[in-house]
């Protein structure tokens, strides 16, 4: 579904000259899994996120996306991606049934199926109650489920979640999660990028560490804990990016 | 429906469900600015009248050099005559703006006007003050009228009619329609505020299109989407504009509407009339299209290279100077202005909009205006839309 083969993305800072936010990056997801990108902040994963989105351009490497190639078809990948991050990316002054519908006709859905996929989505978010709501009036959770259901509205076979429980009290953070859940379950592609390691224990079926724009590790939590001689996951973080001994 | 037009609409919508944008772009211009500007023009009015009833004191060098003038000028037309002791005195007064103006005379006034001879009187000025200056031309006024009477008894003591001297009885008759002074102002300041409005009218359109997409997050989301940049761009860039165009063209009616129905408030404005035909109303409207298509180009410029609405707002600075001096310098070059001025951007524009005011439509001008302005606004349109192809500008999260 997702392949990645030597990635790198560049940025000239005026100060620090060329700077590398990713280096080499090679991995591979595929549908009905989760796949954890773990790292510090800074570390390159919403920079690699941002080229698989076609956001960014990277600067050597190639990736796909459901085959299509994600410099030479950026809008083929686009359509079949869903896109969550941890700021709502709501429009304020819209209602969150405008933001939806607005969506749905960029996706090129045709009315009646943004119409039966939001009552779908209102379901099974439990969006009733708020939907018809100006944004700038939600509550940060409320805001969360609307901006999940915008970022699958579409039913893209591959969805990135960004860091989406940062900044999220526990109840809305739970939405988030119990839908990523839901996301495998349908055999979506997830992609799950986070600082937070007890998440990746909770979700992710196979992990690739990134550290330093590069990926210091790949493999399930089972292998990486086998690979860095340790159970608690921190301790597999650190030793596999190098930071604490064996 | 293509996806610019998805963009245009969604974008259309959310902007004017913003009561800043529904203030600044319907209200102020229809209501706000014509209030202002007969707000002003009765302020101006009052104050004219007023300047002129009032009493003032005006100093007298030489006082006793000619009594019988004195005598016959005392309290006329509200002017207090009091004596100074020298020119130097008078100076200090009329300086320290305890007498408005000063009547220099000669020593021998009161022989010379005995004799049937001319005399010279200088009349003391500060002319870096209005008052003053406006005093000085009560006191000259009343010295000339003065005069006129002399001059006729002189000549009916000679057996001479007083229209020996005054061959021509020169009066003012205006054209009926001509519009007046209310065309007068209307000439002066519409191109100022047409020329700013089609340029500004769409700063929050476009403070908020990207600039803020980016500080809200949103931008990101949009990027996502399945839509190429040129799609957004366009979008976005036809809601600046027509939120530009909607704010002049509201400028207009505000500014014609006081022509059509008649409020006492607006009187002295338009107590004269309104003489506009159809080919200056075509000009007016024909001159702000591309004025706005450049104003959006630039302001969708900035806001794709600022970070958030803050930056957005330091940047936009000098170009609202520079849109200001623009639109000012129409006020203050004359309609018939030399075809080199279609070339500068804005003043053009806003002597195409003078000249149709003033009737004097000039074709190889209003030609060269519109055909520059269409090349500003299209290298600032082509400028914006290159900004949403490097990631580094656009993407500035």
């Amino acid at each position: 579904m997702i392949h990645i083969e030597n990635l790198s993305k560049t940025f000239t800072d005026k100060k620090r000259g060329e700077v590398f936010a990713v280096k080499g990056v090679s991995l591979e997801a595929k549908p009905g899994e989760i796949f954890g990108v773990l790292g510090p902040n800074g570390a390159g994963k919403t920079t690699l996120l941002r080229m698989l989105a076609t956001i960014l351009t990277p600067t050597s490497g190639t990736a796909s996306i459901g085959g299509y190639d994600i410099v030479r078809d950026p809008e083929k990948v686009r359509a079949q991606l869903g896109y969550l991050t941890g700021s709502a990316g709501l429009y304020e002054r819209l209602t969150g049934r405008e933001v939806l519908r607005y969506f749905g006709a960029l996706y090129g859905m045709a009315p009646e199926k943004v119409e039966a996929r939001i009552r779908e989505l209102t379901r099974e978010l439990d969006m009733s109650e708020f939907l018809d709501g100006r944004c700038d009036k939600l509550s940060t959770g409320q805001k969360q489920r609307v901006s999940i259901a915008r970022s699958v509205l579409h039913d893209p076979p591959v969805v990135f979640f960004d860091e989406p429980t940062s900044g999220l009290d526990l109840m809305a953070a739970r939405t988030v999660v119990r839908y990523i859940r839901r996301c495998k379950e349908q055999g979506k592609c997830v992609v799950f990028s986070t600082h937070i390691m007890s998440e990746v224990e909770a979700l992710c079926d196979r992990i690739a560490i990134i550290y330093d724009g590069k990926v210091a590790a790949i493999g399930t939590l089972a292998e990486l804990r086998e690979r860095a001689g340790a159970e608690f996951f921190e301790t597999v973080f650190l030793r596999l990016i190098g930071v604490e001994e064996n | 429906m293509a996806m610019w037009q998805v963009v245009f609409k969604k974008e259309f919508k959310e902007i004017f469900s913003d009561s800043r944008t529904r203030f600044n772009v319907i209200v102020s211009p229809l209501l706000i600015t014509p209030l202002i500007l007969a707000l002003v023009g009765s302020m101006a009015q009052r104050q004219a009248k007023e300047s002129g009833a009032e009493t003032i004191k005006v100093g007298v060098v030489g006082m006793q050099r000619a009594p019988q003038l004195m005598e016959e000028l005392k309290g006329a037309n509200k002017i207090e005559l009091e004596p100074v002791a020298s020119v130097e005195a008078a100076e200090a007064k009329v300086r320290d703006r305890s007498h408005k103006a000063a009547i220099l005379l000669p020593e021998d006034a009161d022989e010379r006007l005995g004799n049937g001879d001319s005399i010279s009187i200088p009349v003391v000025q500060d002319a870096g003050n209005e008052a003053s200056e406006q005093a000085a031309k009560r006191v000259k006024n009343l010295l000339t009228e003065r005069g006129d009477l002399l001059a006729a008894k002189r000549l009916q003591d000679a057996g001479l009619s007083k229209q020996l001297i005054k061959p021509f009885l020169v009066g003012d008759k205006n054209l009926k329609g001509s519009g007046g002074s209310g065309m007068q102002l209307l000439a002066t300041f519409l191109p100022y505020i047409l020329a700013l409005s089609a340029i500004m009218g769409g700063l929050m359109a476009a403070t908020d299109s990207v600039a803020g997409e980016k500080e809200r997050g949103t931008l990101e989301t949009l990027l996502v989407a399945p839509l190429s940049r040129r799609d957004i761009a366009l979008g976005k860039f036809c809601t600046v504009t027509a939120t530009a165009l909607v704010s002049s063209l509201l400028s207009v009616v505000g500014l014609f509407w006081p022509f059509y129905i008649k409020l006492p408030f607006f009187n002295w404005m338009t107590q004269d009339g309104l003489s506009l035909g159809p080919a200056a109303f075509a000009a007016i409207l024909l001159v702000q299209l591309p004025l706005a298509v450049l104003g959006s180009g630039v302001l969708l410029a900035i806001s794709t290279m600022a970070r958030n609405q803050k930056e957005m707002q330091t940047m936009v600075g000098p170009i609202i100077l520079v849109g200001s001096v623009g639109a000012m310098l129409s006020m203050l070059v004359r309609a018939d202005a030399a075809l080199y001025w279609s070339l500068v951007p804005i003043t053009n524009s806003g002597l195409v909009l003078k000249q149709a005011l003033q009737g004097m439509l000039n074709p190889t001008f209003v030609a060269l205006a519109c055909g520059t302005s269409v090349v500003y606004a299209g290298i600032a349109v082509a400028f914006a839309a290159s900004l949403f192809k490097r990631e580094n500008v656009l993407a500035r999260f």
